[in-house]
């Protein structure tokens, strides 16, 4: 059994991806009612995935993080193609499924399972806990009743629950924790390579938060299991993850390896999201600048940077010039001006931003600058 | 720059006679004291088709006038259940005894009549499902205002008056005192809620999980208004939450609860540098935290089993079944509250408490209660 | 329940969408309003059945008095337990014969519309987007007919038979279940393990018969409990409106006999009996209906 606390063993940069996602993006089109539609009226468009590049490599775990309505549980989605994405392309072992169909689609759900948040409704009330794990085999008409239980009895044992005791039970008999590892097995049972955890532990009790982790961290590593591990908790992240992403409306704003970005992150809103998690010993949260605001609707993006207008240090080029996810000299990739970036050295002119300088908003909305 | 900036509106549109007259309503508001809570032996059991539920059993805390108690425990273990018995909202039905003494004045068991007298005045409540009480087809601003009346002879552009100030307190313009409940987001909900908890001055704010299932950085909003608020007002305050982590950032003092008994209380400082009780070791190693650079990363523990069913609670220590330190006296004999200095804790083995706090941070010592929990 | 077994069984074991309707009977035994009702049901069912057989007379057969004349509007007696009609028929007969026709209608419409109605609100709810728009726009104007003078005119065009009232029946009732059960399709449709089943690459089919049909059947059976009642209600509204079928007996038409012949008022013999087991069947329809209502919606439920 693995410690959460020994480092995991190192990932070849160079090792093919299992899953890959190019310039991904999901946009959904609100959907106008029949009449309206005739009318040729067009409904807005949501951004929830804007382009984001991403590889996950066999024994890996990736990270993604960010507020809800960033678009990370899309991605997750869209990598399992329960959203179609709109443009860019999926590559599953170098094989373009993007718009695969058919046998080819279903040949490629066997191998990407996906884990959603909510132990409680994730599992039917009305079937055993067998039947449940048993479903993905049934689907897809692999083995006998005796093959198919024998899987079932290997997949429980994967995650520790006894079987002979609980395979005949209904979910409504086991607690949350318990649930979560029937939803993992479940996902488990097909032999599958990359699994999608759409925060598989923020239902959880803390108590038993830890134990779900530490599992997921063995499959990767036992099963080589290629892992998406989605949450809006930067914390857990840094305890099984090899890489971190951290995602805003629809974009990666930071990544690189998880103890390069959660010791000393760099772009603003990685900062802020580190600084929003509570401590157990107070004191250290002070010099911290507030972001303000909610995050804006993907239906309505900012112009330039997207994060411009929550940013404290939020200058004329942002709000002019997207930046793009430069490689900084600290080891992660990052996408803001004040590390310097193509669009500051096209517009010369416009202010940049800088570290300390905080950006004062007034009541009235406007901007002002204020000397810190 | 933080959010605890407790500004006043400026471009107020009332008449000087309204101004004059929010004048004193805040004065009088103003001049209310923080309240004093003291809660001696409450038990809490539901009525259920099973028999009773003993949902909370035997709990004693008390809040100092302008302190700040953070109530902690993971789910069903009765903090909730705590809180709703105190504004009088248990189901019926429910069977309440002990004591509950507000400024003297038992709130246990009041008639409907005297709650609303006591509620908003005297106790208020900060809760996620508190904005589902307002009526949908009038204005926020409508309904704060209504309840400010209710409780204090004024004119309506007074209690406007008051609301805006208390928008302005949580920092949401006055402009959405016009707006409806469902043109708000999930964050200015919370602020609202806050605000209308605060337009009579209670003495005593309960807020229950008010962050749960907020984003981390909202939550870090939220959480950051409520302390200034607490710093800025000094009302006595009870916050329910199962992130210990939150009431280490909140509260001056600590009461963790487990399966509806208390397990240990005392001085957040002291509760979390020496926890006496394992249960409170291993939630506190349970929490995810951030590394610290050049130091090695603290394990992460979780604690195996699960919370005893209260249809039929143990005789023992109702933790005995998932601490690693459990000798057979803790299954048969229930322990005594033992006090060490301003601390105290529900376990038998209190003296040993220095050798479990350094075993307790090793996952192998959570691990050996066996796995599949 | 939940009786350990051994892992190397053969199989592994659970309910499906039988399981979960036997579930639905049982739930019913629980209810004590609903054991009466499922008694007079049952009862009332044994009548139908039996009515051949059970019945003294033929339900037209004119009857004569010992001196040879029309036994006309007689009071109960020996001979005639509940009298004679003015056209001189038993009533006793005519009542037993009552319940095949108002049971018949009950079943065959509700059934029909059980079937339509869980049709079109599952593939509505299920599917959504434009397919939704259309059978829903189908739905709003099937809910715009006018019920009763529709089933006038069209049982009065299609001419007045038993299976032209079913038809009628159908006609009307499908729309509000298809609405009622689309919701619940749709909330169902939202659960994460249905979710979970796409991802997985389910079909349609297996998601439906797996995952949604089972956790309706409740409200579809509580749709068709209900169907009943309106239905047998429907026929005797159209019969006692002369609009039934004339070449069989059913209490709508007994009524409208002792109506039309101005006997409504004296002859309580002939008035009562269909009028009291019309509520009868009706009401035992609902006690079931509400205590299904009960099961379904957990804000009703008692603790």
């Amino acid at each position: 059994m693995s410690d959460l606390h020994t480092s995991r063993p190192a990932i070849d940069p160079d090792a093919r991806p299992i899953v890959e996602a190019r310039d991904l993006k999901t946009h959904f089109q609100g959907r106008s009612g029949i009449f309206s539609a005739l009318a040729g009226v067009k409904p807005p468009t949501a951004k929830a995935l804007d382009g984001v590049d991403l590889r996950i490599r066999k024994s890996e775990i990736v990270g993604l993080v960010g507020e809800s309505g960033c678009g990370k549980s899309t991605l997750g989605m869209s990598l399992v193609r329960m959203y179609q994405p709109t443009d860019g392309r999926i590559l599953y072992l170098d094989d373009d499924i993007t718009r695969a169909e058919g046998r080819r689609l279903k040949d490629y759900r066997r191998q990407a399972q996906i884990i959603f948040q909510d132990p409680y409704s994730s599992l039917n009330p009305r079937l055993t806990i067998g039947q449940v794990i048993e479903e993905p085999l049934v689907i897809h008409d692999i083995g006998n009743a005796a093959e198919r239980r024998e899987r079932v009895v290997r997949a429980l044992d994967l995650v520790r629950i006894p079987a002979v005791d609980n395979i005949d039970r209904y979910p409504s008999d086991l607690s949350g924790g318990q649930r979560q590892r029937v939803a993992i097995a479940r996902a488990l049972v097909l032999e599958p390579t990359f699994i999608v955890a759409d925060e598989p532990v923020s239902m959880l009790d803390v108590s038993i938060q830890a134990s779900v982790l530490e599992l997921l961290d063995e499959l990767s590593r036992k099963l080589g299991l290629a892992i998406l591990y989605i949450s809006h908790d930067i914390a857990t992240v840094g305890y099984i993850c090899d890489h971190v992403a951290v995602m805003y409306l629809g974009r990666i704003v930071e990544e690189g390896k998880a103890e390069d970005i959660l010791s000393a992150p760099l772009h603003p809103y990685t900062q802020r999201l580190m600084a929003a998690i509570p401590r157990m010993d107070p004191g250290d949260t002070a010099g911290r600048a507030e972001i303000r605001g909610d995050v804006p609707s993907p239906m309505n993006v900012p112009q330039g940077c997207r994060f411009s207008s929550r940013c404290p240090y939020v200058a004329d080029l942002c709000r002019a010039v997207e930046p793009e996810l430069g490689q900084h000299p600290a080891g992660q990739r990052v996408r803001c001006h004040i590390y310097g970036s193509e669009g500051a050295k096209r517009f010369p002119d416009l202010q940049r931003p800088e570290w300390g300088r905080i950006t004062e908003v007034t009541d009235a909305g406007t901007l002002a600058q204020a000397s810190s | 720059m933080t959010s605890t900036s407790l500004a006043t509106p400026e471009n107020r549109t009332a008449s000087p006679a309204t101004m004059q007259a929010l004048a004193t309503l805040n004065d009088r508001l103003a001049a209310k004291p923080a309240a004093h809570l003291r809660v001696e032996k409450l038990s809490i059991a539901y009525s259920t088709a099973r028999g009773p539920f003993h949902a909370v059993d035997d709990v004693s805390f008390e809040v100092k006038p302008g302190t700040n108690l953070g109530l902690v425990g993971e789910s069903g273990c009765g903090k909730s259940t705590v809180i709703k018995a105190l504004i009088g909202l248990q189901p019926e039905g429910t069977k309440v005894s002990g004591q509950a003494l507000l400024d003297g004045q038992e709130i246990l068991g009041l008639s409907e009549r005297a709650l609303q007298d006591v509620r908003w005045t005297k106790i208020s409540l900060i809760t996620q499902s508190a904005m589902n009480s307002l009526d949908p087809v009038y204005c926020i601003g409508d309904q704060i205002c209504e309840a400010i009346q209710a409780h204090e002879s004024v004119s309506r552009a007074t209690a406007w008056a008051r609301a805006e100030e208390m928008f302005a307190l949580v920092g949401l313009p006055a402009s959405r005192l016009h707006d409806f409940p469902h043109q708000f987001s999930g964050g200015m909900r919370q602020r609202t809620v806050i605000a209308m908890a605060l337009a009579l001055n209670a003495g005593m704010l309960l807020a229950d999980e008010p962050t749960t299932a907020l984003d981390p950085i909202m939550q870090s909003q939220i959480m950051s208004r409520i302390r200034g608020i607490h710093e800025h007002m000094r009302r006595s305050m009870i916050l329910v939450t199962h992130d210990i982590a939150v009431v280490a950032e909140t509260c001056e003092n600590t009461v963790v609860m487990y399966a509806g008994k208390v397990a240990e209380k005392g001085p957040t400082t002291d509760v979390l540098a020496r926890p006496l009780h394992p249960y409170t070791m291993g939630l506190q190693n349970a929490f995810p935290r951030l590394p610290v650079k050049g130091q090695p990363r603290q394990a992460l523990i979780s604690i195996p089993g699960i919370v005893p069913n209260l249809l039929r609670p143990p005789p023992g220590c109702r933790f005995a079944g998932r601490c690693p330190f459990a000798t057979e006296r803790c299954h048969i004999e229930a322990p005594a509250v033992t006090a060490v200095g301003a601390q105290s804790a529900a376990c038998h083995y209190i003296d040993r408490a220095p050798e479990f706090r350094e075993a307790a941070a090793r996952p192998e010592t959570w691990r050996k209660l066996g796995a599949g929990a | 329940m939940n009786q350990p077994s051994s892992p190397d069984a053969a199989a592994i074991r659970g309910r499906s969408l039988l399981g979960a309707m036997g579930q639905s009977l049982r739930l019913l035994t629980t209810d004590s309003f609903a054991v009466v009702g499922l008694a007079v049901l049952l009862l009332f069912v044994v009548i139908a059945i039996s009515a051949p057989w059970i019945a003294p007379y033929e339900p037209f057969k004119a009857m004569m008095t010992e001196s040879g004349r029309l036994n006309r509007l007689a009071p109960p007696s020996s001979a005639h337990l509940l009298g004679t009609t003015s056209f001189g028929n038993d009533v006793l007969s005519q009542f037993l014969h009552g319940f095949r026709v108002a049971l018949l209608v009950g079943l065959v419409a509700a059934v029909a519309v059980g079937l339509i109605s869980t049709i079109f609100g599952v593939v509505s709810g299920y599917f959504g987007g434009y397919v939704d728009d259309v059978l829903m726009r189908i739905t709003d104007v099937a809910l715009s007919i006018p019920t009763l003078p529709f089933s006038i005119v069209a049982v009065a065009l299609l001419g007045p038979s038993v299976e032209n009232i079913i038809l009628v029946i159908t006609i009307l009732f499908w729309r509000n279940g298809a609405r009622i059960i689309r919701s619940a399709v749709l909330t169902e449709r939202e659960r994460v393990y249905v979710k979970w089943a796409r991802a997985a690459g389910a079909s349609h089919l297996h998601i439906i018969m797996r995952h949604i049909l089972p956790n309706i059947v409740r409200v579809i059976f509580l749709w068709v409990t209900m169907s009943v009642a309106f239905a047998v209600l429907t026929e005797a509204s159209l019969s006692f409106l002369g609009l039934g079928d004339p070449t069989v007996i059913s209490w709508g038409q007994m009524l409208n006999t002792a109506f039309s012949s101005g006997n409504l008022r004296t002859a309580w013999w002939w008035v009562i009996p269909p009028s009291l087991a019309l509520v009868l069947l009706v009401s035992s329809l609902y006690l079931i209906g509400r205590a299904y209502e009960e099961q379904t919606n957990p804000r009703l439920r008692r603790r």
